[in-house]
């Protein structure tokens, strides 16, 4: 809609003098600069902590800048636990999800989207109503089940049960929604199929909703610590934020800060790259979808 | 064809089963205490002891302390507990009171040399439902250079709490964030200290009425809180987030009471420390704790899961293991193993750990055990608070405590 304005209206011109302008900008800076201060500070602060040693961590008054500056909580931290084997593990694990979760969540958007079948609403609603269920409540059955099915210690137990996922079903069928339904009946007329129309007409053009649920799911994986510390007991399977857990003392010894910070920033980098890599369209996603995780 | 069939048919389950007669037995092991830092240590026990059993495999699953007994209770929940698994003295009666503990008195071997006060500590009505695997105690650990700084002499086994004030004011004027003192104020420090002043007890000899409003309890109560309301000992806005542990090993407190798990932690303090026997009111009493292994009462391998634990608990290879690690003291009344743990410094006065022994104390049990620990808790921390006084918290704990042992 094309909603010029009236000639009679007062139109808002920009008449500010350059002075008011810089005043505004400047306070404008000022508070974007605290925000990002509230939210870098603390990364900041766990970046050097990984690089202090243990007896400089709780000295007063507390320093941002290391000195003396150290790796030695990296290379303790590999001398405590397998790092490798972990961080393959919660890679592994995270990968596998993400991507069993976009296919299954994509698939299941398409048919509540486009498909027309008996019970679709119904079974929609049904399916929503998952995520009122907290998913603290769940873990203990789940547990037992998984105990039962023989997969404690297993990568299947630490990758079935999130690949079914009713939040990212939900973002993926309100993006195909939003999809005018033009391209597809056009590509039915030229003789495409459900499945073409899927793969290489919906899939396409959702990739910014797709990269939101790619962002999302595979931070989901690779931070979750409840469900896989009663799963994965087992070095072999054990994931990076369960290994990271035995560094917390608890009330018989110290904790290590250093080390533990080491292990937070370890954790943090595949999340950062990952979101580097998605950014453009996780932004477009997140603004297209009005979600947010 | 359904002879070749039925044949072929018999040759692949003889495949699939000749392995599996020749398999040998697992045991599954869950520990709290081995990882991270004593995991290869545990292995050097496994491996000794799967030298001496060949047919037994044992598989080691590890949790943090913190989440541990939420995960065993969810394996026992889940019918799937684990054959072994470690348990702690504060939660011994609870495991043991639901029965999910094999009887372990049969397969006891009688010659093996237990210190007495820690095999009877894992007995439930006179059965022995687990065995002790470590023992520790605590103890009074002090900041010598704090001590030197403020011109005081250290601690000597014949302290009294008045003597612990007179030094924390000493050192808490060397600096203002210099501390005196930390010694918890909680259900646990307050019945040990009630047995140090002697004449505060909980309840009445026949178990009928409880009597922790007695004025020696309140007394009790009150010295406890007098390094907080002293500012000699920090409370929890505080120390903030940081432990006492950590504090001390800042060097910035000059006395704590804390265990003997804590002197690995301690050992590369940049200051001077040793330990004393906790001071007294009265009379010494001290804190004495212990860790066990139990067999599960549902495991389909008891043979080996009770070796396995006995094994773990008493071997001669496990005790000189968790001794040369200061994996925890081996709960073996045998001098040759505490002659090589005295002969390791710091604390020059380690004997201490072997004197504080002579005074044990336990915890006032009854039935509803962890809601008198909550009850008696809550007022506590009303005290510390500072939203009520001594008198008012242990008259209204007399109530809650009588209704709780009502019968």
């Amino acid at each position: 809609m094309n909603l010029s304005r009236s000639p009679s209206l007062p139109i808002r011109t920009n008449t500010s003098t350059p002075a008011r302008i810089s005043v505004r900008r400047v306070l404008l800076y000022a508070v974007m600069i605290a925000l990002v201060a509230i939210m870098v500070i603390p990364f900041a602060w766990m970046l050097s902590t990984s690089l202090k040693a243990q007896q400089y961590i709780l000295e007063t008054p507390p320093r941002l800048f290391p000195n003396p500056l150290t790796m030695e909580s990296y290379t303790g931290l590999a001398e405590r636990i397998d790092l490798a084997r972990v961080v393959f593990n919660s890679g592994f694990v995270a990968i596998a999800t993400t991507i069993g979760q976009i296919v299954i969540s994509a698939m299941a958007a398409y048919a509540f989207a486009r498909l027309q079948w008996r019970g679709r609403n119904l079974v929609f609603t049904l399916y929503l109503a998952t995520m009122m269920v907290p998913s603290v409540v769940m873990v203990i059955p789940q547990f037992i089940l998984i105990r039962q099915l023989g997969w404690v210690n297993t990568y299947t137990a630490l990758i079935v049960p999130s690949l079914f996922n009713a939040f990212g079903t939900f973002l993926l069928r309100q993006s195909f929604l939003g999809l005018p339904k033009d391209f597809e009946e056009a590509a039915f007329v030229d003789g495409a199929n459900p499945f073409t129309i899927f793969f290489r007409i919906m899939l396409p053009l959702n990739m910014p909703a797709i990269a939101t649920l790619t962002v999302l799911s595979f931070m989901g994986s690779w931070n979750s610590y409840l469900f896989p510390l009663f799963v994965a007991r087992k070095e072999e399977v054990i994931t990076l934020p369960v290994a990271l857990g035995v560094l917390q003392a608890g009330p018989r010894a110290l904790t290590e800060w250093n080390l533990v910070m080491a292990g937070a920033v370890i954790t943090v980098l595949p999340i950062l790259i990952v979101y580097l890599l998605a950014q453009k369209w996780f932004v477009q996603g997140v603004v297209s979808s009005g979600i947010k995780g | 064809m359904f002879r070749k069939l039925f044949l072929v048919g018999l040759l692949v389950l003889a495949i699939g089963i000749v392995p599996a007669l020749a398999q040998t037995t697992t045991v599954r092991y869950f520990t709290f205490s081995a990882a991270p830092d004593h995991l290869e240590d545990l292995d050097t026990i496994i491996a000794a002891f799967e030298e001496a059993n060949p047919d037994v495999n044992v598989e080691v699953e590890t949790a943090p302390f913190a989440d541990y007994f939420t995960l065993l209770q969810a394996d026992i929940v889940s019918g799937d507990a684990p054959d072994v698994f470690e348990l702690n003295y504060e939660n011994f009666v609870t495991y043991a009171a639901n029965g999910t503990m094999l009887d372990l008195s049969s397969y006891l071997d009688a010659a093996a040399p237990f210190y007495p006060r820690a095999l009877e500590a894992f007995q439930y009505e006179g059965v022995q439902l687990a065995l002790p695997a470590t023992f520790s105690t605590v103890l009074m650990f002090y900041n010598a250079d704090l001590f030197d700084a403020a011109g005081i002499d250290y601690p000597t086994v014949d302290w009294t709490w008045d003597d612990v004030h007179i030094a924390a004011t000493a050192i808490r004027a060397l600096g203002d964030d210099t501390w005196g003192v930390y010694s918890g104020v909680q259900f646990w420090e307050f019945y040990k200290k009630a047995a140090q002043n002697g004449e505060c007890q909980f309840f009445n000899e026949d178990m009928t009425e409880s009597t922790i409003n007695s004025q020696a309890c309140v007394d009790t109560l009150n010295m406890m809180t007098s390094f907080m309301t002293d500012g000699l000992m920090p409370t929890a806005a505080q120390l903030s987030g940081v432990s006492d542990g950590d504090l001390f090993a800042s060097g910035k407190l000059g006395m704590i009471v804390t265990g003997i798990w804590m002197i690995p932690a301690f050992s590369e303090a940049p200051f001077n420390w040793d330990v004393e026997v906790e001071p007294m009111i009265n009379q010494h009493a001290n804190h004495f704790f212990a860790n066990g292994v139990a067999v599960s009462a549902t495991t389909s391998v008891p043979e080996a899961a009770a070796a396995w634990a006995q094994f773990l608990a008493s071997s001669e290879v496990a005790a000189n293991v968790r001794v040369e690690s200061s994996w925890e003291l081996p709960a073996l009344n045998d001098p040759a193993y505490f002659e090589s743990y005295l002969s390791q410094t710091p604390p020059a006065n380690r004997a201490a750990v072997f004197t504080a022994l002579e005074n044990p104390v336990t915890p006032p049990v009854i039935v509803r055990q962890s809601e008198m620990q909550d009850t008696v808790n809550a007022l506590i921390t009303r005290v510390v608070d500072g939203e009520i006084t001594a008198q008012e918290a242990l008259d209204q704990a007399k109530v809650e405590l009588d209704a709780l042992i009502a019968p």
